[in-house]
This record gives C-alpha cells, sequence and structure tokens, in this order.
C-alpha cells in the first residue's frame, strides 16, 4: 500500500514542484497581511499625516514647492516668482500670478493628486482602525483628516469626487457638488470631533485636536457662504467658542536680540511651532520630514550663503503694493529684506533688494528686484534644499481675526474690536481708534498670516480675488475655481469641468 | 635557416601526429574491416588555394577525418560504393562517389548565398533550405570590423528589418536592437540572448569575446520564435561560438588598435560672441566673469579602443576543447570615462559510449570595470550627462578661482563647473560575469536522443560614487561630500530536458522533440550612503567616516525579487522530399509575474515552405538556382517586460514621518496593484520567398509580416480618485507592427583575381497604436494621447511616439516671444495632451533602414562596407530648444545658430525643433590584405586590415548625431544630449598558427 501510494505522490509532487510558478514577495509587506497587525493599523494613521509636510515633487500642504502652497499662494497679492532677465526662473509662477494659469499645468496636478491620495490613504486608515475596533480618538482623526482634505479640494475645486470608501467601484465614483462636499465634510466633522484628544502639544503636536478639529470647522463655516451660497457666521462663531474653552493665547511678542529678526514673534514660524498660540502644525525637519524652503527660495544665491549658510534660490518675492501696507513701527514688516539698510543681520557684503519689480516675464526682473520674505527665518539644519521650520496650520491669531470677521459680519463691530486690536497691539501697533470695518480685517489678515497659505481664500471671501492689483489683473468669476486637471478629466469620464474652463 | 627548417619539419609531422591519432581512434570504435586502401588527394577552393579542415566523412558512417595544413587528405576505404562528403563552413558541400578512385581532388565551391549553411532555429539546428520560418544568418567572414566592443557592432547593417542603433560612443554602453519594431509598451522590446544555449538578457552579448563569435542567427518571425514562447516574442539573437574541430589545432590571435575622435562638435558662441551678444541683450556685466574657456574642448580628448582575444583549441575525434582570453579596453572621448572588458572563456566537448554520449562543458568569466561619465546632473532647468553641461557653461566663465579653486558662480542656480565634476567626481563600477553550462546528449536508439542541459549564470555588479565639495555640485556641496555604494547580484537558472525523434521514411523525413524547461531570474542588492566627510580622501571606500548626523532613510537600502518561468513544447518538423516542408511547434508557459488566475499562456506556430525549385515543371527554366516560398502565423507571449509583484497589493516603506512625538517609519500601498494581469500575446504572420538566380549569381530574400501585440501590457492612466497613483500596469490595447524586408545580393564578378559581391538590404517598417483605451474590471479606461515624450504621444490610430505639436508662427515683434498657430482659433493656445492647436507632424520611429554592404577582392585585398540608412522619422532637438533662447544668456551658453532665431524665450515646446533624422551613414569601410600561406609556414592565415568607422554622415539634422534613443521607450527621438560619436581608425591583425 505504502509502495503504490508512493509512487503515485512522489511523481504528483515532483510534477507540481516542476510545475509552480507561484509568486514569492521577500523584500515588501502584503498589505492585507501588514494592515491586520496592530503595527499595521497604527501606521496606516500616521501615514495620512504623512502626506501633510511639503516634499520635492509638489506633494504635501506647505514648505515645498509646486503642489498646494504654490496654488494658493502665487495667485494672490502676497507672493510671486518673477521670470529674472539672467534666466533663472521658468515663467510658471509668474503665469499663476498673471491668471495665465490651464488645465494642464503641473502645479494644478500636482495638488489635486496630493489631495486624492491623501483622501485614498485616509479612507484606509478609516477602514482600517474600524476594522480593528481602535481608539474612537484614532478613528476620529482619520475622518477628520480626510475631511480635511476634503475640504481643501471644495476650497480649490468645488465640484470634486466624493468617495469615502476605497473598495468602491471606479464607475461608481460621481462628481459631488460643492455644496455636497460642504455637507460631507461639515457632517462629519461635527460627529467626529468630539471623539478627539483634548491634548495640547507632546504626543499630539502635528496632529487633530479636538481645538484643531473646532479650527478647521470654524473655517468651513467661515467660507460657506463661497461653498453653499448660505452664509454660516453664527455657526462659524459657536465653532470658535468652542476652541476658546482649549485655552489659546497669543504667542508674547518680546525683543530678543538671539532671534536674527529680533523678536520672539517670530518664534512662532522656526523651530518649532509654540503651543500656546498654535493649533495645528506641520513637523519638519528638513530631508527626514519635509522641508521648508520658503526662505531659500526667496534669497539670492550669494546672499543665502552669507545670511543662513547655504546657496540659495532668488525665487519668491512680495508685490511691492504688499509691503507697503505694513508699517513701519510694525514687527511684522521685518519679515520683508529689501533696501540698503534691512532689518537683521547685515554681514559685508549683503545684497541690498529693491522693493520695485518691473517685470514679471518678458524680460524679466533683475536679479535683485523684490523684497523678500525671511519669516521662516530658517531653523537648523539648513542647506540648499530648505530648512526645518515648522509651519502653522492653524494658529490662534488666524482664529481671532474670524471671531471678528464673524462679528462684524453679523453686526456686532463693537464686539470686533478688542481681537483685532490684541492682533495689532502684539505686532507693535496702537489699538484702533474705531471699531474695525471688514476692510480692516482683511487688511489685518493680510499684515498677520502672510505667506501662510490663507491668502486665496480670505481675498475670494472678501472679494478681491478678482479684482486688478499689481500685476495681477482683473478677472472674471471663471477664476474662483481652479480648472479640474486634464489628467483626472481624461481618466474620468464621469467628470465635469469647472464652468469656464 | 636551420631554426625554419627545423620547426617546417615539426610542422609536416604533427599534422601526421593527429590523423594517427584520430585514425587510431576511428579503428577502436569503428566497425569497417580493416583494408588495404587508402582514398586520398587535397581539397582547394576556386582559387586554387588549398584549404585546412575540410571534414571529410564516408557517408553514412562515422568514419572521416579532415583536410590538412595542404589541404590534403587520406582515408581508409571502405567498399566499392563509398561516397565521400566533404564539407567546411562556408563553403558548398561536396558528395563524390568513389568508386575505387582513389585519388581524388576536388574543388570546394564558396557558399555565396548561404542557402546550404546550417541555421541554429532553437533547441536545434536546420539547414537553411529547410527552413520554414523568417531568419538572418551572419557568419564571421561577413561581420563588421574596426573599433569592436560588443558582437552587435558586428552585424550593423548585416541584417533586413535587425535596427541596431549606436547612440553616442561612451565606453561600455551597448547597442541597442529592435528586431521588426517596437511590439511592446511596458519594455520587453529586447530580443532574447542565446548563447551557445544559454539563454539571457542584452548584456550577456557583453560576456563573449567578439572574436569568438562563429555565426550570429536572428530569428525574426513568430513561427521562427514561438519555440521560446514567451521570452521570443521581439526576436531571438543565436549566437554561435567557435569550437575546435577534431584534428585541427590552432592558436589564434586577433587583435585591433583603433583611435577615436570626436566626429562633430555644435557651434556655441565663443567668449568674444557671448560678450557681444550679452551687451545687445541687456545682460547685467555682473554675468561677465572675463575669462574665454572653450569648455567642450576641454572635456574632450583623443580616445582609444583597444581589443585583443587570443584563443586556443583542438581536439581529436572524442574530445575537443577551445579556450580564449579576450580584454576590450576604452578610453573614452569624453575625460575621464572609459571601459575596461577582460574575459576569459573555456569550453569542452567529450563523447563516450562509442560516440552515443556527447557532454559539453563551458565556463566564462568576464570583469568589466567602468569608469563613467557622471550622467543626469545639471542646474534644475537643464539636465544631461556631464558633456553636454559643457553647453550650460559661459564661456566667458573661468575654470578656477584666482585661488585654484574650481570656479563656481553662487548666484547662478544649481550651477556646477563640469570641469570640476569630470576631474572629482568618482563614478566607478565593476561587473563580474560568470556562467557555466553542462549539456549532455544520449542517442538512446538511433534517431533518438535525450538531451540535458543546464546553465547557471551570475552577475555582481558592484559600483561607488562620491561627490566631493570641490565638485561644485550643490547636492554635495550641502551634504559636505556625498558617498554612495550599491551592490547588485544577478542569479540566473535554466535547465531543461528534451528528447529528439528524427526519422527518415523513404520521401517522408521527420524530426520531433519535446522540452521541458525551467528558469529563474533572482534579482539582489543593497545600497548604502553617506554624507558629510571632513576631506575627500577616502572617495567610496570608508562610508563610516561620514557624519552620522546626516544620515537620513533612503540613505540604506536593499531588496530582492524573482521570476519564475516555466515551460513546455513541442515542435515537429516534416519534409517531404525535401520540396514540401511543415513545422508546428507548441509551447505552454507560466511566469510566476503575473495574476494568480492568469500565470499560464499557449503559444502555438504554424508554418510552411514549399521548394519550387525542386519540382520537375521548374527543370526546365535554368535560370532558377532555388526558389522556396515560405508562409507561417505563430504567437508568442511577453512577461520579461513586466516588473515582478505587480498583480500584489504590497506595502512598502517611504520615509519618515513624525507621529506621536516621535520620527517613525512610514509605510505606504506601494502601487495599484493589478491581480488580472496576464500575457500580453504577439500574432504574427509572416510570408517569404528565398530565390536564387542565374546559378546563385543573384540571391535574396523577401519577407513580409504583419504582427500585431494585444493584451498589450502599460501603465495606463487610471482615475485618481480612487487610484493612489496616477497608472496601473494592465492588459488593454493593441499595437501593430507590419513591414517588408529585403535582402539581396549580386555576384558582379568572380575570377581568380577579382570578386565583387554587392548586397544590401532594405526594409519598410509601419508602427500603429491600434487601441489603449478599453475596459478595466468593467470600467471603461480613457487612455489616449499618453505623453512618450516631449511632444511625443501614443495616440490610438498613429505609431508610438508621434509628435503631436504646436506650430511655430514667428515670433512676436518687439517681445521677441515664439509665437505659435493658434489652430482651433479660441484666442487660447493650450497645450493638453489633447490640445486642438496641436497637429500631427510625424513619429519618432524610423520608417524606413536600409544598408548597403558591397565587398571586393582583388588579388588578396579585400574591401568592405557598411553603407547604413534610415530616415521617416522626426527628431525633437530640445539641446537646439534649450540652447537658444536669449532668456537664459546670463546664465548659459547658446548656440551660434540662435542668432538668427533670435527669440528670446518661448512658453512652448514647437515643431520649430522638429527636424528630420534621416541619415546615410558610412559605417564601416574596411580593407584588409590576406597574407595566407606567407613564404612562411608559421601562420595558417593572417589577416591585417584598417578600418575606418563612422567616416562620412550624410543629414539634414543640425544635432551631434541624427542616432538617437531608438528603444521605443519614453523619450525615443528626442535629443537631449548625448555622449559624442566617434570616428575611429583601426588597425587590425589576425593570425592563425
Amino acid at each position: 500500500m505504502n509502495k503504490i501510494s508512493s509512487i503515485i505522490i512522489i511523481p504528483v509532487l515532483l510534477f507540481s514542484a516542476c510545475m509552480d510558478v507561484g509568486e514569492k514577495v521577500y523584500d515588501k509587506y502584503s498589505a492585507s497581511e501588514f494592515y491586520a497587525t496592530p503595527e499595521g493599523t497604527a501606521s496606516a494613521l500616521a501615514g495620512v499625516y504623512a502626506q501633510i509636510p511639503g516634499n520635492w515633487g509638489g506633494v504635501g500642504y506647505a514648505g515645498a514647492d509646486n503642489g498646494w502652497y504654490d496654488l494658493n499662494c502665487m495667485t494672490t497679492d502676497e507672493q510671486v516668482i518673477p521670470h529674472r532677465n539672467t534666466g533663472d526662473w521658468q515663467l510658471d509662477f509668474a503665469r499663476l500670478h498673471q491668471r495665465q494659469w490651464l488645465p494642464a499645468d503641473g502645479i494644478n496636478a500636482n495638488a489635486w493628486n496630493w489631495l486624492y491620495r491623501s483622501v485614498f490613504l485616509a479612507n484606509l486608515a478609516v477602514e482600517q482602525l474600524e476594522n480593528a475596533g481602535a481608539e474612537p480618538t484614532s478613528i476620529a482623526e482619520a475622518r477628520v483628516l480626510r475631511a480635511f482634505f476634503y475640504y481643501l479640494l471644495m476650497d480649490a475645486y468645488g465640484n470634486v469626487p466624493l468617495y469615502d470608501s476605497n473598495d468602491i467601484p471606479v464607475n461608481e465614483i460621481q462628481q459631488a457638488n460643492r455644496s455636497d462636499v460642504f455637507d460631507f465634510v461639515s457632517s462629519e466633522l461635527e460627529n467626529y470631533i468630539e471623539d478627539l484628544s483634548t491634548s495640547k502639544g507632546g504626543q499630539y503636536y502635528g496632529r487633530f485636536t479636538r481645538w484643531a478639529g473646532h479650527a478647521l470647522l470654524a473655517k468651513v463655516y467661515l467660507n460657506a457662504e463661497v461653498y453653499t451660497g448660505t452664509a454660516m457666521w453664527e455657526k462659524c462663531l459657536e465653532q470658535i467658542e468652542k476652541l476658546e474653552s482649549g485655552g489659546f493665547s497669543l504667542h508674547p511678542a518680546s525683543n530678543d536680540p538671539s532671534h536674527p529678526l529680533g523678536n520672539t514673534y517670530y518664534n512662532l514660524f522656526g523651530d518649532r511651532c509654540p503651543d500656546d498660540e498654535t493649533i495645528l502644525a506641520i513637523y519638519t525637519q528638513l530631508d527626514v520630514v519635509g522641508r521648508n524652503i520658503l526662505t531659500v527660495r526667496s534669497l539670492r544665491g550669494a546672499d543665502g550663503n552669507l545670511l543662513i549658510g547655504a546657496s540659495a534660490w532668488n525665487g519668491s518675492v512680495v508685490p511691492q503694493g504688499y509691503v507697503e501696507k505694513f508699517s513701519d513701527n510694525d514687527i511684522r514688516k521685518r519679515q520683508f529684506r529689501f533696501g540698503n539698510t534691512p532689518y537683521g543681520p547685515r554681514p559685508a557684503g549683503f545684497m541690498v533688494y529693491e522693493l520695485e519689480i518691473s517685470n514679471l516675464d518678458n524680460p524679466g526682473a533683475d536679479p535683485l528686484a523684490g523684497a523678500r520674505n525671511i519669516k521662516f527665518w530658517p531653523a537648523a539644519p539648513v542647506n540648499s534644499g530648505g530648512a526645518s521650520n515648522d509651519f502653522p496650520i492653524f494658529r490662534y491669531a488666524d482664529i481671532l481675526l474670524m471671531k471678528a470677521e464673524c462679528l462684524i459680519r453679523t453686526g456686532n463691530p463693537q464686539q470686533a474690536k478688542t481681537y483685532v486690536d490684541q492682533i495689532r497691539e502684539r505686532a507693535g501697533l496702537d489699538a484702533l481708534t474705531e471699531n474695525p470695518t471688514l476692510e480692516d480685517v482683511y487688511e489685518e489678515r493680510g499684515f498677520e498670516l502672510s505667506w501662510e497659505g490663507h491668502r486665496r481664500q480670505d481675498m475670494i471671501r472678501f472679494g478681491t480675488f478678482t479684482q486688478a492689483n499689481g500685476f495681477i489683473p482683473a478677472v472674471d468669476d471663471t477664476y474662483l475655481l481652479f480648472p479640474i486637471p486634464t489628467h483626472a478629466l481624461n481618466t474620468n469620464p464621469n467628470l465635469n469641468q469647472n464652468p469656464g474652463w | 635557416m636551420k631554426k625554419k627548417y627545423r620547426f617546417k619539419n615539426f610542422q609536416v609531422k604533427w599534422p601526421i601526429f593527429l590523423w594517427m591519432l584520430a585514425l587510431s581512434c576511428s579503428q577502436i570504435h569503428g566497425s569497417f574491416a580493416q583494408n588495404q586502401n587508402n582514398y586520398s588527394g587535397t581539397v582547394k577552393d576556386s582559387l586554387n588555394e588549398p584549404i585546412p579542415g575540410v571534414s571529410i566523412v564516408i557517408k553514412g558512417t562515422t568514419i572521416g577525418t579532415v583536410s590538412d595544413l595542404d589541404g590534403s587528405f587520406n582515408l581508409p576505404v571502405r567498399s566499392d560504393s563509398d561516397i565521400l562528403v566533404f564539407s567546411f563552413i562556408g563553403y558548398v558541400t561536396q558528395e563524390i562517389p568513389a568508386q575505387n578512385n582513389s585519388i581524388i581532388n576536388i574543388e570546394l565551391l564558396e557558399d555565396m548565398v548561404g542557402l546550404e549553411e546550417m541555421v541554429v532555429i532553437g533547441y536545434g539546428t536546420a539547414q537553411r533550405k529547410d527552413l520554414t520560418g523568417a531568419a538572418s544568418n551572419i557568419t564571421s567572414e561577413n561581420f563588421n570590423r574596426g573599433a569592436i566592443t560588443n558582437p552587435l557592432q558586428q552585424i550593423a547593417g548585416r541584417a533586413a528589418g535587425v535596427n541596431i542603433t549606436q547612440v553616442g560612443s561612451e565606453p561600455g554602453t551597448n547597442p541597442s536592437v529592435r528586431i521588426r519594431g517596437i511590439t511592446s509598451l511596458i519594455g520587453g522590446n529586447d530580443p532574447l540572448v542565446v548563447v551557445d544555449g544559454i539563454q539571457g538578457n542584452m548584456d550577456l552579448l557583453n560576456q563573449i569575446p567578439t572574436a569568438e563569435i562563429e555565426s550570429i542567427d536572428i530569428l525574426k518571425d513568430a513561427s521562427a520564435t514561438a519555440i521560446y514562447g514567451s521570452r521570443g516574442a521581439a526576436g531571438v539573437i543565436i549566437v554561435s561560438t567557435k569550437k575546435s574541430k577534431a584534428g585541427v589545432s590552432t592558436i589564434e590571435y586577433t587583435g585591433t588598435t583603433s583611435v577615436d575622435v570626436l566626429a562633430n562638435r555644435l557651434e556655441m558662441l565663443s567668449a568674444e560672441e557671448w560678450r557681444r551678444q550679452a551687451n545687445l541683450w541687456g545682460v547685467p556685466a555682473s554675468a561677465d566673469f572675463a575669462s574665454n574657456t572653450d569648455w567642450y574642448n576641454i572635456l574632450t580628448q583623443q580616445g582609444m579602443t583597444n581589443n585583443h582575444t587570443v584563443s586556443l583549441g583542438g581536439g581529436t575525434e572524442n574530445f575537443n576543447y577551445r579556450a580564449s582570453i579576450a580584454a576590450i579596453l576604452q578610453d573614452g572621448v569624453v575625460i575621464n570615462s572609459g571601459n575596461s572588458n577582460y574575459i576569459a572563456n573555456i569550453q569542452a566537448t567529450q563523447s563516450a559510449l562509442e560516440g552515443r554520449l556527447k557532454l559539453s562543458f563551458s565556463l566564462n568569466n568576464s570583469i568589466r570595470n567602468n569608469q563613467g561619465s557622471p550622467g543626469n546632473i545639471g542646474r534644475a532647468s537643464f539636465t544631461s550627462n556631464l558633456i553636454s553641461n559643457a553647453f550650460v557653461s559661459r564661456p566667458t566663465d573661468p575654470v578656477f578661482f584666482e585661488d585654484g579653486n574650481y570656479f563656481s558662480d553662487q548666484n547662478v542656480f544649481h550651477y556646477i563647473n563640469p570641469y570640476a565634476v569630470a576631474q572629482t567626481v568618482i563614478n566607478e563600477s565593476e561587473t563580474v560575469n560568470q556562467f557555466g553550462s553542462l549539456k549532455a546528449d544520449f542517442e538512446i536508439i538511433e534517431g533518438l536522443n535525450i538531451n540535458w542541459f543546464g546553465s547557471w549564470r551570475k552577475i555582481n555588479h558592484n559600483s561607488g560614487y562620491f561627490a566631493p565639495v570641490s565638485s561644485t555640485i550643490p547636492s554635495a556641496i550641502d551634504q559636505n561630500g556625498i558617498a554612495n555604494v550599491s551592490n547588485n547580484r544577478t542569479d540566473e537558472k535554466l535547465t531543461n530536458l528534451s528528447l529528439n525523434y528524427q526519422k527518415d521514411l523513404g520521401h517522408h523525413s521527420f524530426n520531433a522533440i519535446g522540452v521541458y524547461e525551467w528558469q529563474r531570474q533572482t534579482y539582489q542588492g543593497s545600497f548604502a550612503q553617506s554624507k558629510g566627510f571632513i576631506n575627500d580622501l577616502t572617495s567610496y571606500h570608508a562610508l563610516q567616516l561620514g557624519s552620522i548626523d546626516r544620515h537620513l532613510p533612503g540613505d540604506i537600502s536593499s531588496y530582492k525579487n524573482d521570476r519564475t518561468l516555466i515551460s513546455i513544447l513541442g515542435r515537429i518538423n516534416y519534409n517531404y522530399n525535401d520540396r514540401y516542408l511543415f513545422t508546428a511547434s507548441m509551447r505552454r508557459d507560466g511566469s510566476s509575474v503575473f495574476g494568480a488566475g492568469n500565470k499560464w499562456g499557449n503559444f502555438p506556430s504554424v508554418s510552411a515552405a514549399w521548394r519550387l525549385s525542386e519540382e520537375k515543371f521548374l527543370n526546365g527554366f535554368q535560370a532558377v538556382s532555388d526558389l522556396k516560398f515560405r508562409v507561417g502565423y505563430g504567437i508568442t507571449g511577453n512577461q520579461q517586460g513586466l516588473y515582478p509583484q505587480q498583480s500584489l497589493q504590497l506595502v512598502n516603506a517611504s520615509g519618515t514621518t513624525y507621529f506621536g512625538e516621535s520620527l517613525i517609519n512610514n509605510y505606504v500601498v506601494s502601487q495599484n496593484a493589478n491581480p488580472d494581469l496576464m500575457w500580453e500575446t504577439r500574432h504574427q504572420t509572416n510570408i517569404g520567398i528565398d530565390f536564387s538566380l542565374f546559378n546563385h549569381k543573384i540571391g535574396g530574400t523577401i519577407d513580409v509580416f504583419s504582427a500585431t501585440t494585444n493584451n498589450l501590457l502599460f501603465h495606463y492612466s487610471v482615475p485618481q480618485p480612487p487610484f493612489p497613483y496616477g497608472s496601473m500596469a494592465a492588459n488593454i490595447g493593441s499595437v501593430l507592427n507590419e513591414g517588408i524586408e529585403v535582402s539581396l545580393n549580386y555576384s558582379l564578378l568572380e575570377n581568380k583575381d577579382w570578386s565583387i559581391m554587392l548586397a544590401g538590404n532594405f526594409s519598410l517598417l509601419r508602427n500603429e497604436v491600434l487601441s489603449l483605451s478599453g475596459s478595466l474590471n468593467g470600467v471603461e479606461l480613457v487612455t489616449n494621447n499618453v505623453g512618450w515624450g516631449m511632444n511625443s504621444f501614443l495616440i490610438e490610430g498613429y505609431p508610438i511616439g508621434t509628435f503631436f505639436i504646436l506650430e511655430n508662427d514667428g515670433k512676436e515683434a518687439g517681445t521677441n516671444e515664439e509665437r505659435v498657430v493658434d489652430r482651433n482659433g479660441d484666442g487660447i493656445i493650450d497645450q493638453g495632451n489633447f490640445s486642438e492647436d496641436r497637429y500631427i507632424a510625424g513619429s519618432a520611429l524610423p520608417t524606413y533602414t536600409a544598408a548597403f554592404t558591397p565587398k571586393i577582392r582583388y588579388k588578396r585585398f579585400h574591401l568592405d562596407m557598411v553603407w547604413r540608412a534610415s530616415g521617416g522619422n522626426k527628431i525633437y532637438n530640445r539641446i537646439r530648444r534649450d540652447f537658444s533662447m536669449y532668456e537664459t544668456l546670463g546664465i548659459s551658453n547658446l548656440l551660434q545658430s540662435a542668432e538668427n532665431l533670435g527669440l528670446f524665450t518661448t512658453q512652448y515646446a514647437s515643431d520649430l525643433w522638429l527636424e528630420d533624422g534621416d541619415f546615410i551613414r558610412l559605417d564601416n569601410l574596411t580593407l584588409s590584405y590576406d597574407l595566407m600561406n606567407l613564404n612562411s609556414r608559421w601562420f595558417k592565415s593572417s589577416v591585417v586590415s584598417i578600418t575606418g568607422n563612422n567616416l562620412l554622415l550624410f543629414t539634414k539634422y543640425s544635432g551631434l548625431d541624427p542616432e538617437l534613443n531608438a528603444s521605443g521607450g519614453s523619450g525615443t527621438g528626442m535629443d537631449f544630449g548625448i555622449y559624442p560619436r566617434t570616428r575611429s581608425i583601426a588597425l587590425s591583425l589576425q593570425f592563425s598558427f
């Protein structure tokens, strides 16, 4: 019997070994096995946060180039990269500034792809955490992160595909109306913010706490009129009130000779965003976790070597009109570097930048034209690929100005005054003599939040985005939304381009 | 005198000794009766020169001998009806009935048309006259000579439909070869290479001493390649190395030394011209560093190529061996670039059991050292190879600062000094290749053989890179020096077991073979990088001396993946009366790289041939010497181009992230997995005719083929959302290649003093992307106008790499900005992939290739030429665009031709930079003198030759060289800056003694 069976079995075994073409994976994890482990589940959430720091390839919220940040900043009055008459810099950034962008532009596609990859990873995290029965805080974090990305998509593109499970067949993903996306984002946040942790800093530095959740939802309601046609100032105020129980305060501004810009105010943009004012920050460590190129990109080559010890790019500058609005007493004006006696270090041979920019594209600006921004004075390590400054996504100064705005818009300018004054006084300015107007708040937001990624949203909400301004020509409302990238349209016949594009 | 005499004496005795040895062996194993009489005589060629080494066998027996140096032979008589068969490669085999005629002097005719030669067809050989598929065969006497570093260079222009392209002359780089066009988009367009049974990728060719190759066979159509199944879709190159012959002992030396110079250079602005233009265009004076540097000149030099091979071999009837050592040494025309390749090879064959068992054994080792000119460097706006950065550097920039350091201008973004890079960056690699194979062939009964073959190849590729601060490369400055090493190992194992049966029954003759084959290729390796060195002394040899603070994720990594291919195949050849020939083959392949349910594919083929010249009704036509019609159809598959693991959802490391107050590893889903991945299949039909007329004076082959690749593997664009990545490997579209190939030769003159042979080939090729869109898991994918390089696209209905481009419309007066035509008149210049402002302006793929290879002999002088032509394609001259814009004058040099254009800037990549790629090149001109049988008898043969390579080039293309990336992959037909192509003069010596 044994013999007979071995006569049968051995050839069968031999044959199956001879015919085995199964695939073995040696150097990666199988996704299903990996996410079934507790480490895998935990990493699913961390993996969504990993999307936020800016890096090469146009990914991330802020800190690097060619992505969401450039799309939202170069299109405003606060920042532009001119082509130089020495031949430096392609025209992509000047074209963003001059309202000449097109659906096929790389920066536009990068922003879209980054956002939707983030949504995919957030969906994955929600699913993995729920399947694993994770802590409600973690599940809430994943859901709020997803809402955050949809908020950015809604803000930039309006009507966008909405899906919350990666298992959905491609053809069932439909383009949602901007107001439907708004409903999804606001209801997810309403439902899950309360599950978030109330910790500040520490373990929760760089993560969505309950306070960051309220800040996000306040932003959503602040712009509700733009998104849905219906203003929701009261709801915004409601979220701000909840946020205030988190105990935030403005970071004190005092003289600090150890800082190149001489004031502790600039610690808000330093190596680590202080917990007193910062609600949500991006942790950055050059070449390890993201990068912050903002100052390196701004200074000119050899001036970078002199000032910050790294060859700089001679890129972003601040349009003259924007700089000139700042009062000379304003400590926030120190972020601009121009003229013979700029604030900050003046080593021998430092470069004298000129405020005036004669031309953005042809023949381009002179090499030294344009004020530079050194608000994010580089935190070590620094090299020509950037620095390690953290980046504030939401901070309390922003919230106070939002509160002032809502109060004015709901007919309570007298209540709003104190909040605007707090901001002004910290900056070394006098309190307002009269109740603030909407324009005061708009300008104050410009002074306080320059280069922090809020300007396009603010300009749209205040109706200035389509108006002529310096090199920016007046345009129609088409430009209030970015076009859906050509690649996305081509691959998904369910999508319709935004009106006018 | 005495010495010479003694040697002569020895020379006479030596073949006799071998002959006696052979004879004694025959006597031991032979079955014939001891006999009194011998056949003897001499074998000579048409020039009355003796031919040594001709095999003379009594038909139907194993009794035989070979001719000696005088062409004479001696063979015992067996019976009255003995027929002697005289055969020698390159000559027409003759059968002479002996009929007691004991003195037989014969003249062997050179095989002018090659219809009789043996062709290697995959798992066997066939006589050319019996072939039913399309194949080209090039034997060593037709190989190109000169500065040869790779076997493919020896056959460039020699086979119709086989396009061999050399891009520049960078030491250590290999030509690319495309057989019958671009069949796949994902890769896998490289043909399979088979060297004496060992299968491999193109790099296997680097391991073969060029002088040791006897013949190269190229299988082109599916009925010929289907036997190689999945690996044969893009054609098969079969290399047969020289084997020693029984009774002949040889030492051969082949050596070539060539001097290589720049064939062409671009006309850039001189310092003076740059200065004048800078003033004109308002470049700030601060950009002028008041120097005068010819960057291209200081980065180039006279190159040199050496190729030396010594081989020895010998054998008896039951044993033969051959061993060779080769050195291929190149000093490039760009400073500090070079390559050396040393190859040692030994093979031996032993037969036993009365000749029924034959064991063949081979071992090969090669060590290749490469000193590479750094590639992919430059500023953000222009990255290319090192030498092309010479175009960027302003002629007014000095090479050195006054303090002796390399010059660098910190105010130019990412400035690099190419001379500093060439002198300070170390970029070297060593590749050790080894293979061994063993083949055992046993005749079970007459006509039935069992054969086992096993081969094992190992490749160890180690490379080291060091960029010090002094290199001026920005990242090296930032990191205070960067050093890295990488080690890559490849292990390729193959084994097969085959059963072969051959039977002749009157007019019917059968040959059947069945094979089981298993192969696995394993790839693994590691990478380590270190940064922050306090000095440059240790290069990349001491990574531990870097600074630990600068260690980042990605600085160390390792990988391993493999692919397994299992095949069962069979083939039947049937031959009726040498007139009707049929071949049918079937191969079933399983590959590990596909989705779980789709690993196996079937690849059948059928073909037939009709030798009309054997028919009675053509007997009256004396003009027709040989005529054969062939028709074949077959299916082949592609899996080699597909990277493993793409059917699986995997998680990989992706840098570091900050979470929970600490830096932790980040993991990410690494790709859009497609569990449905399956075989890409190519269906090919071939119709051919082989003819030979007027007593073989005119001969030729014409083939017409059509091949459709279905289930086209490609990284298709998928919608984002929901996919996390923009593309996914899938089987959707299809691509068509169809063409016609003509090879002709004409023996114009053939007599004792003169021989003139005109030969040439011509192929037309049409490529079309039939479809790219289709259904993926039931979802319609709209994939069209996929970018394939700057302005070149994959567009349904057009060839791969079609230029779909904006039309230049001069420039704006005043601003000197380029203007393009708004073709749809909507006031917006849309640069999207579907833009109506674009138009179809030709394709990156050549539509015709041609070669003319005349051979002229006068007495002992031979003149060989290879003229090659190719065209019908367009080239996007990115170099000309980059160096024609005055906006960059302040930071870059420009072409002299920029002045006529007078363009300041452009937002577009228009057809202004699109040029015709047609060219005719005198690729090779060789004059050789055959010293055979000089008064000395030391040498069996010796040839001296002088070769000029790339002597003439006729083209309208304005760049360095019109022969550019023709791989068919993304970037085909773009000129991003190439390593210069050289013109070389080579002196070769060939001795055999």
